[in-house]
């Protein structure tokens, strides 16, 4: 058994791809250069992290204040953008700010190609799995990194995000072991939110990329491929492009955290959206099982699709199944953009259409097995393409 | 290295079992001592209910005069402090409670002795006994026990239709309501059979409640129904 599971290790280990690195043939599709984007982006969060820290007070009281003075007094240039000065403080906030957001849009833009492509097949399961988790432990960072700012969004992200595992209790079984509690009062270092959490806050924030920066750097060490293989011209670019929007559209500083006042609507950084719409939706305690559930469907993948094709019509069930999360992750988050929920009538609407569409993928995908199976037997070679509708 | 004998590997099979289990349990002793670096306050080698030494203590304050909530629907906001332990190396550490006084335009139950049912009734839980048990004053914890953001009393049915999402009560209960900005729950503090009953939206329960007793002209606020996060 162990021998078995090392084996399936060892070989998948030898095609691993944290960041596309074998797929240099395919460079001149901007598909491919995804990887290389994302440790680029990740390489100026953490730089501009860095400094970022040199002048942040992780304290409830300073922590606001020290942002402001970041973002409005350090490093003032003799330059003015619309009448506000623009400072290095600034541009490294934004830096690190875009550059954040950069990094999370690529890693889910990359996640939909492994997806619809495909290539969590073998030997690709590994290297799937790497950038899911990758994905979950990026938006752990990014909510860790927006409490630092102690605004009001911030604060109550923080506090809803952290009152969700509390649920946990509820459930059969595990659940008076209060192991749900405890996750939630790990985090915040206390049964509220306070100085103890921003304190935690801060060192996962720093810690998970810490971390992973010195295993990826062992891999790369390893295996001596190249770290960013791209040529310079779109590096210089996207840098460009990060400082431009840095100064045009400076980061945020929102209003100071109220513990007393929940502002409305509440809203959060633009990749948990859709999140907070579902949970609107469900009872409390689908809205910590139902992106747990997610996350290992993500998780496992490569071992529910035993689809042959690698194509997305190849495999109708699979690529449904994923258009469906597409939609709704773009949906949900239009809705609470425009704080719209009818909770007598949606989550009812949304229940019905998800079974209707996941029943119509699964019959496609019966149809086209079976088209398949009559052509082999009547010893015609399959089409070249499946049909576009089924 | 070459195939060793079917036999060598049953011994060697063996040998890695009889070194497993130790490691094993050289890990599950590391479980406890890092549970108690993560959080201070939980006892030794108690991995099971580790949170049951975090009861938070609140302190006594008046929240409002009987003048203030004369009228039905008259409301009055106000802070309750409650100390907590927090895992720092201060120890405890206050913690704010926002709640609601609300005058109800009839007597609702509060609790009862009987059979011990009612808002109220989390009371006997920390070994204490309601002396108003029937009121038209009642006094809810603001923070909402869906997912504990702070929700509003808002004194205007159509306020809430309008920015809550779109709920419209119905007629008989197109009154002050409370409404939460997170995720759109919607209460009715006025419920004779069960004050703050969720009207619309994700939340499971009512909100918490405040025990109090009246002395003199003032509302005091002692103890609030423990749960959730402050
Ligand atoms: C070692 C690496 C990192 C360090 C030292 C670091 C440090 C910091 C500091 C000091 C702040 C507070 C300053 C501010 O808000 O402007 C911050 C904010 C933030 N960080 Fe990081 N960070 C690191 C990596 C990351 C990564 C990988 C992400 C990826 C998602 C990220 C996302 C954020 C976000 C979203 C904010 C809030 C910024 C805002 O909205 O203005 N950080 N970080
Ligand atoms: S926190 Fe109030 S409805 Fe979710």
């Amino acid at each position: 058994m162990l021998e078995r599971v090392r084996d399936w290790l060892q070989e998948r280990r030898q095609k691993l791809d944290l960041f596309d690195e074998t797929l240099v043939a395919r460079q001149d599709n901007p598909l491919y250069l995804m990887g290389p984007m994302l440790y680029y982006f990740w390489l100026v969060t953490v730089v501009t992290g860095v400094i970022l820290m040199l002048w942040y007070e992780p304290t409830t009281t300073g922590a606001y204040t020290s942002i402001e003075r970041i973002q409005n007094d350090i490093g003032r240039l003799a330059l003015t953008f619309l009448g506000r000065p623009v400072t290095l403080g600034g541009l490294t906030r934004g830096l690190h700010k875009y550059g954040a957001d950069a990094l999370i849009t690529i890693t889910f833009l990359r996640i939909y190609r492994m997806y619809f492509l495909a290539e969590y097949k073998k030997p690709g399961e590994l290297s799937w799995m790497l950038a899911f988790l990758g994905l979950i432990l990026g938006m752990v960072s990014g909510i860790t990194g927006y409490l630092l700012i102690w605004n009001q969004r911030a604060f109550w992200a923080a506090k809803v995000v952290l009152t969700v595992p509390v649920y946990f209790d509820e459930l059969p079984l595990i659940g008076p072991l209060k192991f749900g509690s405890m996750i939630a009062f790990l985090f915040l270092g206390g049964p509220a939110v306070g100085q103890a959490t921003i304190t935690r806050f801060y060192a996962l924030h720093f810690g998970i990329s810490l971390v992973l920066l010195i295993l990826v750097e062992v891999f790369f060490q390893r295996t001596r491929r190249k770290r960013i293989n791209m040529s310079l011209f779109p590096l210089a670019l996207f840098m460009v492009m990060l400082v431009v929007i840095s100064i045009i559209l400076p980061a945020e500083s929102g209003r100071r955290a109220d513990p007393t006042k929940t502002p409305l609507p509440i809203l959060s950084d633009w990749y948990f959206l859709a999140l907070y719409q579902y949970v609107k939706y469900t009872p409390p305690l689908w809205a910590g099982l139902g992106p747990g559930l997610l996350i290992g469907f993500g998780l496992i993948v490569p071992f529910l699709d035993r689809s042959k094709g690698r194509r997305p019509l190849e495999r109708p069930f699979f690529t449904v199944v994923g258009a469906l999360a597409v939609i709704y992750f773009l949906a949900f988050t239009a809705l609470i953009l425009f704080n719209i929920a009818v909770i007598e009538r949606d989550p009812f609407l949304i229940m019905n259409i998800t079974l209707v569409v996941l029943a119509l993928g699964l019959f496609w995908e019966l149809q086209y097995r079976r088209r398949r199976r009559q052509a082999a037997a009547a010893g015609i070679s399959p089409p070249a393409r499946a049909p576009a509708h089924g | 290295m070459s195939t060793p004998s079917p036999e060598l590997m049953q011994r060697r099979k063996f040998l890695k079992l009889v070194t497993t289990l130790p490691a094993l349990a050289a890990a599950a002793a590391l479980v406890s001592p890092l549970l108690r670096f993560l959080k201070p306050n939980v006892e030794k080698f108690k991995i099971y209910a580790p949170t049951v030494q975090d009861a938070a203590r609140g302190e006594v304050i008046a929240v409002a005069t009987l003048k203030e909530v004369a009228n039905p629907w008259d409301y009055k906001y106000f802070v309750f402090t409650q100390k907590y332990p927090q895992y720092t190396p201060e120890g405890f550490k206050a913690a704010n409670v926002p709640g609601v006084v609300i005058k109800l335009p009839y007597k609702i139950a509060l609790f009862d002795p009987a059979t011990g049912q009612g808002p109220l009734r989390w009371v006997r839980d920390i070994g204490k006994t309601p002396k108003v048990t029937e009121s038209d004053l009642i006094i809810f914890s603001r923070i909402c026990p869906h997912l504990g953001c702070i929700y509003n009393f808002v004194p205007n049915f159509k306020e809430v239709t309008a920015g809550y999402g779109g709920y419209l009560p119905p007629p008989p209960r197109q009154h002050a309501l409370m409404a939460c900005p997170c995720h759109l729950s919607i209460y009715d503090p006025a419920d004779p059979q069960v004050p703050g009953r969720v009207l619309s939206g994700p939340a499971p329960r009512p909100p918490r409640t405040f025990l109090y007793e009246i002395q003199g002209e003032n509302i005091i606020a002692t103890d609030v129904e423990p749960g959730g996060i402050a």
